[in-house]
Parts: structure tokens; C-alpha cells; sequence
């Protein structure tokens, strides 16, 4: 019983150490520019405002970045949950020539940092006209060598006789794909679609260089204009922050059980 | 992600050099015919410049039919990485506002058109702020608005320990120490010692009669750089200046009394009464950089307007770098967003000589230099940064940092 009851103190504790900075920028959002780097700090505002939520909508396009970020995050969903399971399968399950050097490619494709073939990417597409486009800020995203890792490895535990038993009662490929492996990989895909929603809904250096006008600006870009070396404004900062993370959180929310599967798969897999 | 940037500096010249022919020793202006200007001009701006320009050229556009200027603002994390990028991309705007240190970086890549002399007069502006845009003899784009750095210190606090703002490195020193010992500002004077502490040090070099950089050389263990160090360092030595301080205590303590003097640009101005609050504006004020023995020379930093030259409506965009840069446009401007004039005329206006503490920066503005305008400029202030941290900390003396200093900075080059 008191095992029990030191068990849940420790739960409580870190329960706090991780709800706290968050409670933090949340009430913080409601205080005055001038309150929030007050010192000592207030917990409480002392003054509730609204302010610093209507001086977001009101200076940025807060609307159409909230628009773009969903559609950026959302199609990047599609593509990866079809393209990398799909990939993903033939190395899994397909036999040809050349699979383990393409498979080995994949892989090194994880290891090199995004950053470094930022500037080839964006003179690629620069070259395809698709500077300033959904498809520029999307189509480097639409699948990943994470994705593909993630699925071959979800994949290879299929047994081979269901494939076999499909085949033997005359379905093709594609046939098997969508109506027998596809469903079995629920788990894995939900861990993909969340992996690659956070991505995308958090990317930030790419759609900032993708998208030359502000009307294509997803949220973190349209938030970064506030920071600035002189005068940051926290205030502005720290309400967009809040209002990028709700749907993040509503979608926990209602997906707790995947993001905890999530973390399990990354880890062990 | 400082190394990231640097890496992708470096890739981004790469692909330039790769891309298109290198800007030549004397790259020659064309000029402009103004009776062309048409279309629309796409401008990049960062920050708050970047938020407030899209409804200042409002008035531009109606006085110029037939043109239209579309701002899109970015924010200053991202902006040297996307303009490289569409430089390497082509994919740039009409009009860039860029940072002034990064002049040189961008020119070198080739993108940059040189200013046309039949329309931009050079002697309008500060000499110091005219610089930051010439690279190998030849001048890109204009000084939008500048900054320099002077002494701030509060006067409460100088009438209580009955001491007068310092003129020299000696007063310095005794000022500071009189705040402590007799107006209770404990920390003395803050001097920043970590990211930017380059901007710290580069006045005193010049002050002491040194330079960081002299005829594609780097100069950074000299005599003079040792004296300017040493100088720097003698208030973290004598406990004047802290070491010890959580990152954001300042500017607060200096709200508080606790930290008496520091030196900064005019930004200083706005923020300090806004985090001071009611009254606080009178007890503190701006002084000129206190002289060394080569005089009392300060950095000069800002913004400048460029062109690219694959600007599509290059005429329209010259004219509208042309209007703001008129002093009449550059004073309402520092209306609008606090930003300096970098033209000397709009100094006149009765905006600018408003507020002593602004006119002092004016004055400082006469005796002020920019840092170095090479491609590998940012690379060698960070390996400064890195080792002013190290002599601010007790770890190494002045003779060590300037020699640490000059060998990284060697092994950098000045990419010419």
C-alpha cells in the first residue's frame, strides 16, 4: 500500500515538472506584455487580458496560416501513410533484384540531416516552377525513409501464408495490398499519420523557404516574424504557441492509446 | 544550429558559385531610367520593419501610379537561410532587405545589382553606414535605416554617487565603480560576454587604434586588440561587471539599480521604458562612446535595401529604394518603427531632434564603423564570441584570446 502510494507521489511529481511549463505559457498568454517578464514572475495573471490573442489575428494572417498548416500537415498525412506503406511492402514482402541495396539507400537517407540538402531540394524545385506552391512545401514530405522503415519493419511480421493463401485464391498485388495488408497495419499506420502530422504541423526552415508570400505561410512561419534580436514579443509569441498546439492536443485527446503505441514502436522496432 | 547555418552558408556559396559567373573585382552599375518604373515590386523585409512597410509604401504607390509594392515580412531566424536559398534557387525577389553584415556574404555570390550612381548619392548617407554595402570597390543597394551603440547609464544614480557621464576609457572605470560603491549598483555595468559580445569588443579595438580586419587581413592579435581586451576584461576583473547573472536578468536589473550603465543601440530607448514602466524614462540617459586613446569610434550596424538582379521590374524597384531613402520618407519612418535614418539630411527633421537621447545617437553615428564586409564574417564573429566568453570567465588572458582568435580566424579566411 504505501509501495503504491510512493509510486503515484513520483507519478504526481513528474506529472507536475511536465504540466508546468505548459500551464505556465498558458496563463501566461493572458497576461501583458509587461507582466510576462516581470521580476519576480507572476503564476496568476494579475491582470487577464485577451490582448495578446487579438494582437495575433489582428497582425498576421493567422486564418489562411492555420489554413496552409493543415492542408501542408494533412496531405503530408496522405502521402505518407499510402506511398510509404506501399514502399514499404515491397521491401517487406516483394522478392526482386537490388531489394537490399535500395533498402540500405533508404536507410541512408536517415541519417543524413534535413538541413543538408535543403539548398539542392529547394533548387529542385525552383526548377519544377514550385516555388511559392502547396506542392513545393509538400512534395519533399510525401514520403519519408522514416515512413518506409516504419512500415517494412511492421510488415516483415506478416505471416507470408496469408499472402500465399491470397494469391492461391487468385488476387493480385494490388488486391492484397489494400484488402489484406493494409487493415492489418492499423497500429503502424496510426503511428505513422501522427509521427508525420507532428512533423509537419511543427516544420519550420522548409515552408519558411518554400513560401515567398505571406498568404502561403504555414503557422510557425507566420509566428517567427515576431521574434526578433531586439525586441521579441513575447506576448504575440506566446499566444501563437498555444494556438499551435491545441489541435496537437485535442488530437491526443482523442488518440492517446496510438501516441503511447507511437513511442513503443519508434523505440523498439 | 549555428553550425547548421554556417554549413549552409557555405553550401549555399557553393551553389552560387557553381550556378553563375562571380561578381568581378569592379562590378559596373547600369543606370536607371525612372520613367520606365512599372509593375509590381515584391520586397522581403524581416521583423517589425517587415510588418509595418507593406502599409507604409501605401503612400509610395498612390504617388506612383502604375506601381504597386507587395511586402512580404519574414521573420529574422529564418531570413539568411531563405534568401540564400533562393539565391541559389533563383528564385529571389525584387527587393531584399538584408542585414548589414551580411553584405558581403550576399555580393560575393553575384545576385546583388550594383547601385546605380545617376540615382543613389553616396554622400547622402553615413559614411560608416555607406560602407556596409561596398564590397571590392563596388556598392550594392542602399542604407535603409542603421544603428550604432552608445553608453547608457542611469542618472538617478550618477547624481546620487556624484559623478558625470565618462568621457574617457579611465572614467569609465570610476564611473562604474562610483555607481557601485556609492549608489548601491552592484553589478557595475553589464557587458555581454555571449552571443553578439563581438559588437562589445569591435568598438574598443578601434577605440584603442586597431582594426579587425586591414587589407584582406584579419588583425586580430595586435597590440591594440590586447588593449582593448584587456580593458573589456578589467571590469569583469575588478567586479564591476557580472558574470554570474541568469540569461534575461538584464534588462531588468538595470530597472532595478543593480546594474548602473550599459552600452547598446537605440532599441535600448523604447525597451527600457517600457520595461521600467511609468517614470523611468527620466531616470536613465544616452551618452557618446567614452574615448580611448585612438578616439571614441562606435559599430555601425542596420539594414540595407538591395536589388537582385533578377528583378523583374528593376526600374520601379530602384525608384522605390530612391523614395526610401528621402529624408522626409526616412524621418517618418523612424516615426513609424524607431528606426534610425541612415540618411543624414532626414538627422534635421523635427522627429529626430525630439529626444536627446536619439540626437546622441545621431552624433555617434558620425564616428562609426562596420564590421568587416567579407563572406566569412559571421564565422570569424562567432569564433570571437567563443573566445570573449572564455577571457570574460577568468579562463584566458587577453594575449590568449587575441592569439586564439587570429589562428581560427586565419584557418576561416576572409573568402576573397
Amino acid at each position: 500500500m504505501t509501495r503504491r502510494m510512493w509510486t503515484y507521489a513520483g507519478l504526481a511529481a513528474g506529472l507536475v515538472l511536465v504540466v508546468f511549463p505548459f500551464g505556465w505559457t498558458l496563463l501566461a498568454s493572458f497576461k501583458p506584455e509587461g507582466e510576462i517578464r516581470r521580476d519576480p514572475p507572476t503564476l496568476l495573471p494579475e491582470q487577464w487580458t485577451l490582448g495578446n490573442y487579438a494582437g495575433l489575428f489582428e497582425r498576421t494572417q493567422m486564418d489562411a496560416a492555420f489554413f496552409n498548416s493543415a492542408v501542408v500537415a494533412l496531405a503530408a498525412v496522405a502521402g505518407n501513410l499510402l506511398f510509404c506503406s506501399m514502399v514499404g511492402y515491397a521491401f517487406a514482402k516483394l522478392r526482386f533484384r537490388g531489394r537490399n541495396v535500395l533498402f540500405a539507400l533508404v536507410l541512408v537517407q536517415l541519417m543524413v540531416p534535413a538541413i543538408v540538402v535543403m539548398i539542392p531540394q529547394f533548387v529542385l524545385i525552383a526548377k519544377f516552377g514550385l516555388v511559392n506552391t502547396f506542392l513545393g512545401i509538400i512534395l519533399p514530405t510525401i514520403v519519408t525513409p522514416l515512413g518506409i522503415f516504419l512500415m517494412r519493419q511492421f510488415m516483415a511480421d506478416i505471416p507470408d501464408e496469408l499472402l500465399h493463401a491470397a494469391r492461391v485464391d487468385g488476387a493480385r498485388e494490388f488486391r492484397i495490398f489494400f484488402q489484406i495488408v493494409l487493415p492489418l497495419c492499423k497500429p503502424a499506420l496510426a503511428t505513422l499519420g501522427l509521427i508525420t502530422f507532428f512533423t509537419s504541423w511543427n516544420a519550420f526552415i522548409w515552408p519558411a523557404v518554400v513560401a515567398q508570400s505571406e498568404d502561403m505561410y504555414t503557422l510557425p512561419v507566420a509566428l517567427a516574424i515576431f521574434s526578433n534580436a531586439q525586441a521579441t514579443q513575447y506576448g504575440l509569441l506566446i499566444a501563437g504557441a498555444v494556438v499551435v498546439v491545441a489541435p496537437i492536443l485535442v488530437l491526443f485527446l482523442f488518440l492517446q492509446r496510438y501516441f503511447v503505441q507511437s513511442t513503443t514502436f519508434t523505440g523498439l522496432k | 544550429m549555428k553550425r547548421f547555418v554556417i554549413g549552409l552558408t557555405a553550401l549555399g556559396l557553393l551553389a552560387a558559385a557553381c550556378g553563375r559567373d562571380a561578381a568581378g573585382p569592379a562590378e559596373q552599375a547600369t543606370d536607371v531610367d525612372l520613367n520606365k518604373a512599372s509593375g509590381e515590386v515584391t520586397v522581403w523585409a524581416m521583423g517589425a520593419e517587415g510588418e509595418a512597410l507593406g502599409a507604409f509604401a501605401k503612400e509610395f504607390e498612390a504617388a506612383n501610379p502604375g506601381v504597386t509594392v507587395k511586402v512580404t515580412p519574414l521573420g529574422w531566424d529564418v531570413a539568411h537561410d531563405k534568401i540564400t536559398a533562393a539565391i541559389a534557387g533563383n528564385a529571389t525577389p525584387d527587393v531584399s532587405m538584408l542585414g548589414s553584415t551580411w553584405m558581403g556574404e550576399m555580393a560575393k555570390t553575384g545576385a546583388l545589382e550594383p547601385t546605380p550612381g545617376n540615382l543613389i548619392d553616396r554622400a547622402a548617407f553615413f559614411p560608416g553606414a555607406w560602407a556596409t554595402g561596398e564590397v571590392d570597390g563596388t556598392a550594392y543597394g542602399v542604407p535603409w535605416y542603421v544603428e550604432t551603440r552608445a553608453f547608457y547609464y542611469r542618472t538617478d544614480l550618477a547624481e546620487k554617487a556624484g559623478v558625470q557621464a565618462p568621457a574617457t576609457w579611465d572614467e569609465v572605470t570610476s564611473f562604474v565603480q562610483a555607481l557601485k560603491d556609492r549608489a548601491g549598483a552592484g553589478l557595475g555595468v553589464e557587458q555581454n560576454f555571449k552571443q553578439g559580445s563581438w559588437q562589445e569588443v569591435a568598438p574598443l579595438v578601434w577605440q584603442a587604434g586597431g582594426d579587425i580586419a586591414a587589407d584582406g587581413k584579419w588583425t586580430l592579435d595586435t597590440p591594440e586588440m590586447v588593449t582593448a581586451l584587456t580593458h573589456y576584461a578589467s571590469f569583469f576583473k575588478d567586479g564591476l561587471a557580472a558574470t554570474d547573472q541568469p540569461t534575461g536578468a538584464f534588462p531588468q536589473t538595470f530597472v532595478k539599480g543593480e546594474v548602473g550603465a550599459f552600452y547598446s543601440g537605440p532599441w535600448m530607448i523604447s525597451t527600457m521604458e517600457k520595461e521600467g514602466g511609468d517614470g523611468f524614462a527620466e531616470k536613465f540617459a544616452v551618452a557618446p562612446y567614452p574615448k580611448g586613446s585612438a578616439g571614441g569610434t562606435s559599430l555601425i550596424g542596420g539594414s540595407n535595401m538591395v536589388v537582385f538582379k533578377n528583378a523583374r521590374n528593376r526600374e520601379a524597384a530602384w525608384k522605390f529604394l530612391q523614395w526610401l531613402t528621402d529624408p522626409k520618407v526616412q524621418a517618418k519612418w523612424f516615426g513609424q518603427v524607431a528606426a534610425l535614418p541612415s540618411v543624414q539630411a532626414a538627422w534635421q527633421e523635427p522627429a529626430l531632434t525630439a529626444d536627446e537621447r536619439v540626437k546622441v545617437f545621431g552624433e555617434q553615428l558620425k564616428d562609426a564603423r562596420s564590421a568587416p564586409a567579407v563572406p566569412t564574417w559571421e564565422q570569424v564573429a562567432k569564433v570571437m564570441e567563443t573566445e570573449i566568453e572564455k577571457l570574460a570567465l577568468g579562463k584566458q588572458t587577453a594575449q590568449e584570446a587575441a592569439k586564439a582568435m587570429q589562428a581560427q580566424a586565419e584557418a576561416i579566411g576572409t573568402g576573397a
